[in-house]
């Protein structure tokens, strides 16, 4: 069970989160060609390494965060709050 | 008086020695059992097995594929022959559990019985049934492929499960110590209590019925250094000590999976720890020796000689040959001396001395060594070597390497600083030396987990010992007892090809059985370089896989914590009759009976449906509209205060996602609907935009599902119902029209959120009131609507009269693929909005056509009611659509279907051909409208 | 083109005369596969030593003549996902081209042992999709159609037939679930994995085809947007085709191509228990308890679920997925509490947006995919390797995976097997 450095309410379970995947930026609406949007999609970098990825603290605070994490060992190095500039991170000692 | 004279005397506990130091059985307390229908006798303390061989049992077993009589081996958990079944447990392990009083325990794999075995009748064959024989025959004929597959399955092992057995009970428990020590010998006792010095609050597991290792059955010496460590570890406040348990895995964040076996009135108990740091302290397995005759009883374990001499006090024979390469062999020797039975000889490993094979009919009667004399005896004790159990180690990412000199496994350098190892895992040595390593490694330990710098604790070196490398004889014998594997097998498989040593334990299923490669890993791997001419270090070892001892499914599940939602209606419900329908988390009434009566009863008077699983969101803030007009392909920028809009929502692939209305209830504050299924999903979509995509947006959403009570008021008299409980609304049609929306009190109940909507298509009134007066309203309702014939209905009449209407469910009437054109609310997706989920795909699928569409279906003969899921298909069976909702209308007295169909169909009056499941076929013509009743929707606007 | 010619002459037949000639004399069986010098080129390289790139490999040489194909191999052979799976067959799928698909491989499957020469136990069981709600009862049944129109035997029974084929499960209503149905499908079954993958490795090698285990593929070499070879650990091979048929680094092989595949990889968790006296003859499925278990011929019961929740390329397995495990399948047969978890493992399963793998042509010319198998490409291995031989040989598409290409995610033509996963909760 993967424990994670929740930014807001501390180490917890992965069971309390929901994954939410690669973070990806969305393409502007007024420039959306198929390529970039199905790519937006679709396309992944699913790489073997780290990773900045969302999670969902649903059975927690109810705010995603983004987590730089190993996707071999499953490693946390930080975590940070998704929204808000500036907030404070959290990274494992 | 002699062993040997006692064993002649036929008592029934003849092998039974008198009293020995350390002995773990109480003789003021006899236990009586059965084994295979005949009494037994015991004492408390006993295993099965030990009382068993007291009792002068030798065998217990029948082995997999040979059917070779099989006894002690390691008088362990791990034993191989040792597997029982006691009432209708299976496969439990007859050398670790205790005898209790009326336990019926009967041998497993012995069709027809333990003594007649006509399967031996394999033995004969065993040279053409090799390792992986049956891959190369049974190929032809393939058809009797399943005749063959039979008679194997007959010599499948194991015991029997009862499909009447009850589930049992069983628990969980969360604990979150500093320190796990995995192990209670001297080093795991030590680092328990060098950790519990330092501060740190400490769990020590240990497998077996008491704490101390190896100490348990060894010299006096011994045993004082035990009773001591005992007596610091139970005057400590901060060990918590679970034995008879086992550190099963550790999993990602030092996750430490424990099964605990010792509690009253629960049959396992997972023990899930979040430890700071884990210390493995698993000690050392004695391996078995491989040589001609290795399986036969009688031929044991110099470890399993000395556990049932000086815990059960049970002579393990009579005359004996003890095998030794070390001074766990030499001690045997001793104490099988002064337990009374007779040492024939003592063959030194280290002297160059051999066993070569080991005969006899049934057990053992002589023993050949390597200078061709031979010994006639009935036990051969081997003292051979060691393994490492690795496991927690390799589950922490350490490979564990060969160190030549003491011909074993060890650690490696990959651990994470949160896992050390302690005890014979690491290196050898007298008990101080142990004890002194546990402690520090214990101490170093809390330094770690209590994040304080640890660097003033000094762990004493221990290396293994020096130890001859004795894996085989130069004979061939077992190497894997449960899976019946011999080092021939192993040699001739690696010949073959199956030469690296994970292709060989698959092909042969060497170390794939019950004791997963406790015993058998490491002769597997030397027999394996032996035929490859490699050293065991360039072999290499298989990965220990968890658990580390098998854990029942009961312990696993644990409870049964399967949580359901009811509205709070739901006694009224019960109490009439309703019948349940499973609808994802929630229970909910799908009739009261008889749907088609509850559909007239709305159509003709009033009816109530409970709608509570309705999804429900309470949206608040400037920036909602916004918020709205993205998530919903239609316009939501302009929409008065007391009025509701229907929505479709896509997601950004443009497939249907969900659907719903959603008020705008007042100044900034907008309560949304969504499907009963989507509830969740949408809270998550609608979070997940707020957060990551638009966190400028000024929104609050709170999730308001089970807050509200739901409840659907429909039919034509439902105003005038709705007028005797509401009294602050003006319910006139120019007051309160059709999608408009009012807040007030119904029943006295203020608070309470009403909306005019119609899912059936009568004039209907959707209430939502404060959960805990949902069952007083929808009593008060239908006492207030007595007269008007008001009664309920259930999800059945409502999606009988959402067909009528010809509204679409998502996910029912849609698919994984379908986006929002085509089913029938073209009109409402606007493209020329700036941006909103979906949109660029929709876009696309508008320009690209082709696309299926929802359509009504109306069979040529209106009493046949396709079932849904029935395939719509041209002249040549090619599937051009299906029907995804159907029924018998009982408001239009003919059957009526939706169905999405290829766009070639989509037309007016088109007539197509429907493929029943009965195989037959009939014909259907596509309807003008989705609505087959009221298609102007006259009623629900009265 | 070098034409595919026997290793060593004919290879050693299997058979019962045969192993009774060699009990008697006691020879070595010939070698299942040679070990050789890797050579500086060959007509086509597969990535991959499981049952796809096997059976790719041994299709060319067999139908096409193509034998001079190597197969490359970080690990050994089927020591992936071929060999990590839970061995089941089955072709029920629910769209006309899916269950075409898995038809032919199915039938491949039954034939196979006499194909190959090598026992490979498939065992026709019968196969049980459980339906707890009647959502699920409607896609079952919309399986069941669709199956039978593609002339596929599936049904959907009822609770009591559940009960006559299983009569260890719960079929009462008192469960939290209750069991209203299930798509049976008699043709599915279980086979022994292993056997397939050294079954194909044997065949493919007696026509030529060189396997080499322990190379791992460090690069692809283009040339202007062709593909000429592979860098390995052991050294460089040039060929004109190069096939990805990898599980669980499938994304990462592609990327030496510079092809980006819209794959995440999840770990995909079974477990096996100890052995008891055979009392589930059916495999058996539940979707909406995420479980599926049959018994094996040596006893065990083999259990898998669904993959973990989120991406990764961890072998290590979870506690928390034998303990859903084990709440899902007591709450199917609630009296085997006491059957033991004896082992549990971990695959990868490339996951795809539409749950259909990937087979085909890529942007980089010569450099072939046969990926993206999520958690059915065991099932799949012989028509996969059928026709991407085809493909390989004749540089032309099969009709019969046409539906499966690369290409589809960007011209939004996702195959419809979503559709299931859709509306099966």
């Amino acid at each position: 069970m993967i424990l994670i450095p929740c930014p807001h309410c501390g180490d917890r379970n992965s069971s309390e989160f929901t994954y939410a995947g690669e973070v990806h930026s969305r393409p502007s609406p007024g420039d959306a060609r198929q390529g970039p949007w199905r790519d937006y999609l679709y396309g992944k970098d699913n790489p073997a390494g780290w990773t900045e990825e969302r999670w969902f603290h649903g059975s927690g605070c109810g705010k995603y965060l983004r987590a730089e994490r190993h996707t071999v060992t499953n490693e946390i190095r930080a975590t940070r709050p998704e929204v808000g500039a500036g907030a404070s991170s959290r990274t494992r000692p | 008086m002699s062993t040997a004279k006692r064993l002649l005397s036929g008592r029934p506990t003849k092998m039974r020695i008198t009293s020995r130091p350390g002995e773990v059985i109480d003789r003021s307390k006899p236990v009586r059992f059965t084994w295979n229908g005949r009494e037994k006798s015991a004492f408390e303390g006993d295993t099965i097995i030990s009382a068993l061989a007291a009792s002068g049992e030798r065998v217990f077993s029948r082995s997999f594929k040979y059917h070779r009589p099989r006894g002690i081996l390691t008088a362990t958990f791990h034993d191989p022959g040792c597997s029982v079944q006691v009432g209708d447990e299976p496969n439990v392990r007859g050398s670790h559990r205790l005898v209790t009083a009326g336990m019926k325990v009967t041998a497993q794999n012995v069709w027809p019985s333990l003594k007649l075995d006509v399967a031996s009748a394999n033995r004969a064959a065993g040279r053409f049934i090799g390792a992986g024989f049956y891959y190369k025959t049974f190929i032809k004929p393939e058809r009797l492929w399943p005749t063959y597959e039979k008679v194997l399955q007959r010599f499948a092992p194991g015991g029997r499960v009862s499909a009447d057995s009850p589930h049992g009970s069983y628990d969980k428990r969360y604990a979150h110590p500093d320190v796990v020590v995995a192990g209670g010998g001297p080093a795991g006792m030590a680092a328990a209590l060098g950790a519990a010095e330092a501060g740190a609050r400490v769990m020590l597991v240990e497998e077996e019925h008491s704490l101390g290792g190896h100490l348990r059955y060894g010299s006096e010496t011994e045993l004082a250094a035990l009773a001591e460590l005992r007596r610091e570890v139970e005057a400590s406040g901060a060990i918590e000590v679970l034995v008879n348990s086992a550190v099963t895995g550790r999993y990602d964040g030092n996750w430490i999976a424990i099964l605990q076996r010792n509690l009253p009135h629960v049959t396992e108990r997972l023990v899930k720890a979040r430890a700071k740091v884990v210390v493995a302290a698993p000690g050392l397995i004695e391996r078995p020796y491989v040589f001609e005759g290795n399986d036969l009883p009688g031929v044991m374990l110099s470890t399993a000689a000395r556990r049932l001499l000086n815990l059960w006090a049970v002579a393990p024979g009579t005359r004996a040959v003890v095998l030794s390469a070390n001074e766990e062999g030499d001690a045997t020797a001793a104490d099988l001396s002064d337990a009374g039975v007779h040492v024939a000889q003592v063959v030194d490993a280290r002297r160059g001395e051999q066993v070569v094979r080991a005969r006899g009919a049934g057990s053992l009667s002589e023993v050949e060594l390597g200078d061709g004399s031979k010994v006639s005896c009935d036990l051969l004790v081997t003292a051979v070597g060691w393994t490492a159990p690795t496991l927690l180690l390799n589950v922490a990412g350490d490979r564990p390497v060969y160190d030549e000199r003491a011909a074993r496994f060890v650690p490696g350098d990959g651990l994470p600083a949160n896992v050390l190892a302690t005890g014979g895992i690491v290196g050898d040595g007298p008990t101080a030396a142990l004890v002194e390593h546990g402690r520090a490694t214990g101490r170093a330990a809390a330094e770690r987990a209590l994040a304080r710098d640890g660097t003033s604790v000094t762990i004493p070196s221990l290396s293994p010992a020096p130890h001859p490398a004795l894996y085989r004889s130069r004979t061939h014998g077992i190497v894997d007892f449960s899976e019946d594997i011999s080092s021939k097998d192993l040699v001739s498989a690696a010949r073959e090809g199956y030469d690296s040593v994970e292709l060989l334990k698959r092909y042969t299923t060497a170390t794939m059985g019950p004791a997963q490669g406790k015993l058998e890993t490491i002769n597997t791997v030397a027999v394996l370089a032996e035929a490859t001419g490699r050293s065991i270090a360039e072999t290499g070892t298989t990965v220990w896989r968890p658990p580390h001892v098998p854990v029942s499914l009961g312990a696993l599940a644990g409870r049964v914590l399967e949580p359901v939602r009811y509205s709070p209606m739901q006694p009224w419900h019960e109490a009439h009759r309703a019948t349940p329908i499973v609808a994802g988390q929630w229970i909910r009434p799908e009739h009261y009976g008889d749907p088609a009566r509850e559909v007239r009863t709305v159509r003709e008077h009033v009816g109530l449906i409970d709608v509570t699983p309705l999804g429900k969101l309470d949206l608040r803030g400037p920036d909602v509209p916004k918020l709205l007009n993205f998530l919903y392909v239609n316009k939501w920028l302009k929409l008065d205060i007391g009025s509701v809009r229907y929505g479709l929502m896509c997601g950004e692939d443009g497939v249907v996602l969900d659907d719903g209305v959603t008020g705008h209830l007042g100044e900034d504050h907008y309560l949304m609907s969504t499907t009963s299924s989507g509830a969740d999903a949408v809270a998550h979509w609608i979070e997940n935009w707020l957060q990551t995509t638009f966190p400028d947006w000024q929104v609050y959403m709170t999730p308001m599902t089970t807050a509200y009570a739901s409840i659907n008021v429909a039919g034509p008299k439902s105003r005038e119902l709705m007028s005797r409980v509401v009294s602050d609304v003006d319910l006139s049609p120019e007051a309160f029209a059709y999608m408009q929306v009012r807040r007030g009190t119904i029943c006295s109940v203020p608070g309470c959120v009403m909306w005019r909507i119609g899912f059936t298509g009568e004039l209907s009134y959707e209430l939502h009131v404060p959960a805990g007066y949902g069952l007083y309203v929808w009593e008060s309702l239908l006492a207030a609507g007595e007269d008007l014939s008001a009664g309920v209905f259930g999800l059945e009449a409502q999606r009988i009269m959402r067909l009528e209407k010809g509204h679409l469910i998502v996910s029912q009437d849609t698919d994984g693929l379908t986006q929002g054109y085509g089913v029938g609310l073209d009109g409402l997706i606007k493209l020329d909005k700036e941006d909103f989920a979906g949109k660029q795909e929709l876009e696309w699928q508008l320009e690209r056509q082709g696309y299926n569409h929802l359509v009504a279906l109306l069979p040529d003969d209106a009493s046949v009611v396709p079932p849904e899921a029935s395939q719509i298909v041209t002249g040549d069976r090619s599937i051009v659509g299906r029907v995804t909702s159907s029924r018998l209308s009982p408001s239009l007295g003919r059957s009526i279907c939706l169905a999405l169909v290829a766009p070639q169909l989509a037309e007016t009056g088109k007539s197509v051909t429907v493929h029943l499941p009965d195989g037959t076929d009939v014909r259907a013509k596509v309807s003008e409208e989705l609505a087959q009743f009221d298609p102007g929707g006259e009623r629900l606007r009265a | 083109m070098r034409r595919a010619t026997r290793a060593g002459g004919a290879p050693q037949r299997y058979s019962a005369a045969s192993l009774f000639r060699h009990g008697l004399t006691h020879e070595d069986w010939e070698r299942v596969w040679r070990t050789v010098e890797m050579r500086r080129s060959y007509d086509a390289v597969v990535i991959g030593a499981g049952v796809h790139g096997l059976a790719t490999a041994y299709y060319l040489a067999s139908n096409h003549g193509m034998g001079n194909v190597a197969v490359v191999d970080k690990g050994y052979v089927g020591g992936g996902g071929s060999g990590r799976n839970t061995a089941i067959i089955r072709s029920n799928y629910l769209t006309p081209e899916g269950v075409r698909f898995y038809d032919r491989s199915t039938r491949l499957y039954e034939n196979l042992s006499a194909t190959l020469n090598f026992n490979v136990m498939f065992a026709r069981r019968g196969h049980l999709t459980l339906a707890h709600t009647d959502a699920s009862v409607r896609t079952m049944r919309w399986r069941a159609e669709v199956n039978k129109l593609e002339g596929v035997e599936s049904e959907v029974i009822g609770p009591d037939e559940v009960k006559e084929l299983v009569p260890f499960m719960d079929t009462s209503t008192k469960t939290r679930y209750p069991i209203l149905g299930a798509l049976y499908h008699p043709p599915g079954g279980i086979i022994r994995h292993d056997a397939v993958n050294w079954g194909y490795a044997r065949a493919a090698d007696s026509l030529g085809v060189e396997i080499h285990q322990g190379t791992e593929v460090t690069g692809i070499s283009t040339d202007r947007g062709r593909v000429t070879g592979v860098t390995t650990s052991r050294g460089a091979i040039s060929a004109p085709v190069v096939v990805n048929c990898t599980a669980g680094w499938a994304s990462l092989v592609a990327t030496m191509a510079g092809v980006r595949l819209p794959i995440i990889t999840h770990p995909l968790q079974a477990a096996v228990t100890e052995p008891v006296k055979m009392f589930l003859h059916a495999v058996v499925v539940s979707g909406s308890l995420h479980v599926y278990v049959s018994q094996t011929d040596r006893g065990e019961l083999v259990f898998g679920a669904s993959t973990d929740p989120y991406a990764s390329y961890s072998m290590r397995g979870s506690l928390e997925f034998t303990e859903e495990l084990a709440t899902h399948v007591l709450e199917l047969m609630p009296s085997i509490s006491k059957m033991r978890v004896l082992r549990q493992w971990a695959g990868l399963c490339d996951i795809t947006p539409d749950f259909s793998p990937i087979m085909g042509v890529t942007p980089v010319d010569g450099f072939l995919v046969d990926v993206g198998w999520g958690t059915y490409g065991f099932k799949a291995g012989p028509a996969a390797g059928e026709a991407m031989a085809e493909l390989v040989a004749t540089g032309k598409t099969p009709e019969s995976i046409a539906a499966f290409d690369l290409a589809r995610f960007e011209e939004a033509r996702l195959v419809g097997e979503r559709g299931a996963a859709a509306v099966g909760h």
